[in-house]
């Protein structure tokens, strides 16, 4: 309780009293309102107009972010599955050990996988090096041109190991004596994945789908270190500038709760739902 | 496996949570100083910390300098210069506080050799722009002695009292600076601060990335709108810089006007690059055209000469040009190095900021950084002959006479400053 107070309720709050501030005259820092009674609204009313009003420039980077994430969810949930799948059914007893090598990778920070990333994928780097044969092939492809496809494959990257140990989880825990008699029974291969293992793993699907794109929402620094170009900014991006630009830390504030408010609608029914299956059992 | 349901327990646990987090939010309230801002002279400029101002409150008398308006800063009560004759702090750490890679650490080095009598250490901490610097030193949660900025801060240093007044006696070195830098329009009589380094803004590129000369072109800034180099190119990201290139690009000259319409022009002109020529937003200029992810990039004089140490393997780097307008009528600006009132040394800030003007010292530093210092010893008509420029970038050299024809970045008053923003932030939010 105490934690939940110090780590999450006193920041939201915190938040809220920015948000809800006002600014310096002269430095355009945010001055926070501590009184809730006194709280001023501008900041909202001009997020909301750059977002719905009629000049809407944030919509673009909200639907971006909202497809993006789709496709990197889609994408972490096509990579993971076989391969939470074969591992929960077939590495028997170094399970464990598979496991770990498989997110071993992803100790090392994002920052550092990114920046990674950006030396292989660099004009020079060894992805083109691959891709050319060598410099074979006349091929001539600057990844790192602020190119949305490399922005989703850098979330895909970034997130998959979290879509991984849930869905082993959920996996695991079906029992091989369940897909036997499905088998004997005379379910087909397809018939068994869907009639069998996929609703089995479901709660694993919205666990790590819900895991991942959290995350992914708010992330900003994927763009900013594979791409750099503004058509690929994503809410994150937005918050991050709102927040380091002056005056407009209360803009910042409000789209933080707008996206909180927008997420909490499925961590709300993904917990209610978890509740009564938990009651059920 | 067995479990109670979960529902009415937490829902309990909120509110309790809630209860608690009450008193913790009224102790922050009490924690919140509002910090007042001492003004100069007059009541004009007493901010008005109140937190009623909304957002976009009319601003407290924010006076800004600029070459037609130069100013004398006041000096506050309680915020006079540091006696003559005194000795630098022994065993003391001389905080430093500015843009990653803009002094040569062996300068530091020096520096505490130097000073090794008084066991001086130098610590260099680092920002990313300057509202961030700005923040964190008015927060005065570490005591920095030194800062590098830029005259468009200016005023709020002053009003926000966060600098301190030299004493001219502890920095002879000054006679060696270019005459208008000695009494600058934004610190008549150098009140407050020591030029550091002067620099244009215009456009690099590699040579053999780009055969075309950018800057043959009738209107070389058009460059950005040209879907030819989509997504090879960049530009600053730094929103007067970009604003201020488009302003000139379609034949304005007033880089920091307030008009709705020349602004609002050059925000549909951004958004036009944006579509065209999908340009990267980034300051690393002076790495990624070196190293080929960029082609071109709108960048600093100082970028390209520096550049020259970043280049592959392999790679000439007299394949680096840098373009800004030949005579002068672009972005010129400089920066400047001043003492904090918050910091803990102020004697051995201003021999520091002596230091940093002596001619040997200022020479080694620009060889490293790339930005030229404005010291007479280093005259700007030599600069290629003498090699310290090469060929390729002559057009890097920032010549003393532009400073009178060129446009500076000046301070905004604030609900100007938030226009700017507005358009940076849809800039960047993308098309």
């Amino acid at each position: 309780m105490v934690w939940i107070a110090l780590f999450f309720l006193i920041p939201l709050y915190v938040v809220f009293c920015v948000a809800f501030g006002t600014v310096d005259p002269i430095f355009r820092s945010p001055v926070p309102i501590w009184n809730p009674l006194e709280w001023q609204f501008t900041q909202v009313e001009v997020v909301w107009d750059r977002l719905f009003g009629p000049d809407n420039f944030y919509l673009p980077a909200v639907l971006r972010t909202l497809l993006y994430v789709a496709i990197a969810v889609v994408a972490c949930l096509i990579i993971a599955f076989p391969v939470a799948y074969f591992t929960a059914r077939y590495a028997g007893n170094y399970r464990g050990l598979v496991l770990a090598l498989l997110v071993a990778p992803f100790f090392i920070s994002y920052m550092m996988r990114m920046l990674a990333w950006i030396n292989l994928l660099q004009p020079d780097g060894l992805v083109n090096t691959i891709i050319t044969l060598g410099g074979v092939v006349p091929l001539d492809i600057n990844w790192l041109s602020g190119n949305p496809y490399v922005v989703v494959m850098g979330l895909i990257y970034g997130y998959v190991p979290y879509m991984l140990l849930p869905l082993f989880a959920a996996l695991d825990r079906i029992s091989p004596s369940l897909i036997e008699a499905a088998r004997d029974l005379g379910a087909s291969g397809f018939d068994l994945f869907r009639r069998v293992i996929l609703p089995m793993s479901l709660p694993g699907i919205v666990a790590g789908t819900l895991l991942i794109s959290l995350p992914m929402m708010g992330d900003y620094f994927t763009s900013d270190l594979l791409s750099k170009s503004p058509n690929t900014a994503m809410i994150g991006n937005l918050i991050n500038l709102s927040i380091v630009a002056p005056g407009q830390a209360g803009q910042a504030g409000t789209l933080l709760i707008l996206v909180l408010l927008v997420l909490l609608i499925p961590m709300v029914l993904y917990t209610r739902s978890n509740a009564r299956a938990e009651v059920r059992s | 496996m067995p479990s109670p349901p979960r529902r009415p327990v937490s829902r309990r646990r909120l509110l309790q949570a809630s209860a608690l987090a009450l008193p913790g939010a009224w102790a922050l309230a009490a924690c919140a100083r509002e910090q007042p801002l001492s003004g100069p002279t007059g009541g004009g400029s007493s901010a008005g910390g109140s937190a009623s101002g909304g957002a976009t409150s009319a601003p407290a008398e924010l006076q800004i300098a600029s070459p037609t308006n130069p100013v004398k800063w006041p000096i506050n009560p309680g915020n006079e210069p540091i006696a003559s004759g005194l000795e630098p702090e022994a065993n003391a750490t001389l905080r430093l506080y500015n843009y990653p890679d803009y002094l040569d650490k062996a300068v530091i080095k020096d520096f505490q050799k130097e000073y090794a009598d008084y066991n001086v250490k130098v610590e260099y901490s680092t920002f990313n722009d300057y509202p961030e610097a700005l923040t964190k030193i008015r927060s005065g949660s570490i005591p920095y002695d030194v800062t590098f900025m830029s005259y468009n801060y200016m005023a709020r240093l002053v009003y926000g009292d966060l600098i301190r007044p030299l004493n001219h006696e502890y920095i002879p070195n000054i006679a060696d600076v270019w005459e208008e830098f000695q009494n600058p329009w934004y610190d008549q009589e150098w009140q407050y601060t020591v030029p550091y380094v002067i620099y244009t803004t215009g456009i690099g590129w590699r040579a053999d990335l780009i055969p075309e000369d950018i800057g043959a072109r009738p209107n070389p800034y058009d460059v950005f709108w040209d879907s030819k180099y989509a997504g090879e190119i960049a530009v600053l990201d730094d929103d007067r810089e970009v604003i201020g290139m488009t302003i000139l690009r379609d034949g304005g000259t007033d880089v920091n006007t307030a008009d709705p319409a020349t602004l609002g022009a050059a925000r549909d002109a951004m958004l036009e690059m944006l579509s065209l020529s999908q340009p990267r937003v980034t300051i690393s200029g002076y790495t990624d055209i070196p190293e080929g992810v960029l082609s071109l990039s709108q960048c600093w004089s100082g970028d390209m000469i520096t550049g020259q140490s970043y280049m592959p393997e392999g790679v000439d780097p007299s394949v680096l040009r840098y373009w800004s307008p030949p005579d002068g009528r672009g972005l010129v600006n400089s920066d400047f190095l001043c003492v904090l009132k918050g910091g803990e040394n102020p004697v051995l800030a201003h021999h520091f900021l002596n230091y940093m003007l002596d001619s040997d010292v200022s020479l080694k530093n620009f060889s490293w950084v790339g930005y030229q210092p404005p010291l007479r010893s280093l005259t700007p008509d030599s600069m290629v002959a003498d090699g310290y420029i090469p060929e390729n970038l002559a057009g890097a050299v920032v010549k003393p006479e532009w400073f009178e024809v060129g446009y500076p970045v000046l301070e905004l008053p604030p609900e100007v400053e938030a226009e700017y923003q507005a358009i940076w932030q849809q800039f960047k939010a993308g098309a």
